[in-house]
């Protein structure tokens, strides 16, 4: 593992990890668990903090691609991490188009020029 | 004193919005190769059916076809690289002969009647099953490790599925670049943080000496 890189997982709905199992990014390893979560209507929410966190866990993982949608059901994990290794990168989904203003990284970036930074 | 910390203030703040500037060029770019993925996966599932793209058709054996390379720059930056690892000697076609697929049904040859005694038959057919072993455990050996993910949905895919594939390829290398990107964004914000507060000191500890 340690010569060959770090992996990209996904969280997203199907076409999402459909197209970037389609770009190569997928892993089933040894214990038959996947870098990868399909989102679907019965998916429920404690599945998908419980995957993001254990894909936070996984030191074979350097970037997480998470749909924006998705991210919102779970922004508290999202803001509690604070590290840059694995990378999470909120993307856009088909139903909903990617918003600037919820991106906890532009968000945390935009915290920054409150009134109180000017005093 | 005061001066120089503005100075570097005021380089650290055009840095910061050059790298917002460029993190949103390359989100746009991200944002529009996504649809652009998403359309052509639409127009394969028309053209095949539409439970033929679906999450059922993934492999239960997956191999990663790309990895990213993360190293830390000097300035606490981390710098996000994908690669695409080698297909396995069974795909390079410039220096092994490739491998013909066999589409039918296997048969051991020919076969022959049942016109000898119970005994011969028995010694017959532990010899045909040898053969066969073998062969299927050559097969198994000449698979490819790393088998391209196109394949799960057909060996004959629409041109809209490939689209797709190649769309998603750039898609994973842009997002390797975004990574990166808002890491160094946030170490800049960090930094613009730092040389506040210390600007933010220097002006406490002047009025006080004036004061004084």
């Amino acid at each position: 593992m340690a010569g060959r890189g770090k992996l990209i997982a996904v969280i997203g709905d199907e076409d999402t990890c459909t197209g970037f199992l389609l770009g190569g990014v997928g892993e089933l390893n040894k214990n038959r668990k996947p870098n990868f979560l399909v989102v679907e209507k019965d998916t429920s929410i404690t599945e998908i903090e419980e995957t993001f966190k254990s894909f936070l866990a996984r030191d074979d993982i350097g970037i997480i691609l998470i749909n924006q949608f998705i991210a919102e059901m779970i922004r508290h994990a999202i803001d509690a991490h604070m590290q840059s290794i694995p990378a999470v990168l909120e993307i856009p989904s088909k139903e909903h188009p990617y918003d600037a203003s919820k991106d906890s990284i532009l968000r945390r970036a935009k915290g920054m020029f409150s009134a109180e930074d000017f005093r | 004193m005061k001066e120089d910390v503005s100075l570097r203030l005021d380089q650290c703040l055009l840095r910061f919005m050059d790298q917002l500037e460029l993190l949103e060029e390359k989100r746009e770019k991200l944002n529009s190769l996504i649809e652009q993925g998403w359309f052509c996966i639409s127009k394969a599932r028309y053209a095949m059916g539409n439970k033929q793209v679906s999450a059922l058709q993934y492999s239960n054996e997956i191999v990663p076809q790309v990895c990213v390379h993360v190293r830390r720059v000097s300035n606490g930056e981390m710098e996000f690289g994908t690669e695409r690892m080698d297909r396995g000697p069974s795909e390079d076609t410039t220096n092994t002969p490739r491998q013909v697929e066999e589409v039918g049904p296997v048969d051991e040859g020919v076969r022959r009647r049942k016109t000898t005694t119970a005994k011969d038959s028995k010694a017959q057919s532990n010899a045909s099953v040898k053969p066969v072993a073998e062969e299927e455990a050559s097969v198994n050996k000449g698979s490819p490790g790393h088998q391209d993910p196109l394949k799960w949905f057909g060996i004959l895919v629409p041109q809209s599925l490939k689209q797709a594939q190649s769309a998603f390829s750039q898609v994973i290398e842009l997002s390797a670049e975004v990574a990166a990107l808002q890491t160094a964004v946030l170490v800049t914000r960090k930094e613009l943080q730092t040389l506040m507060e210390e600007k933010h000191k220097a002006a406490q500890g002047k009025e006080k000496g004036k004061g004084s």
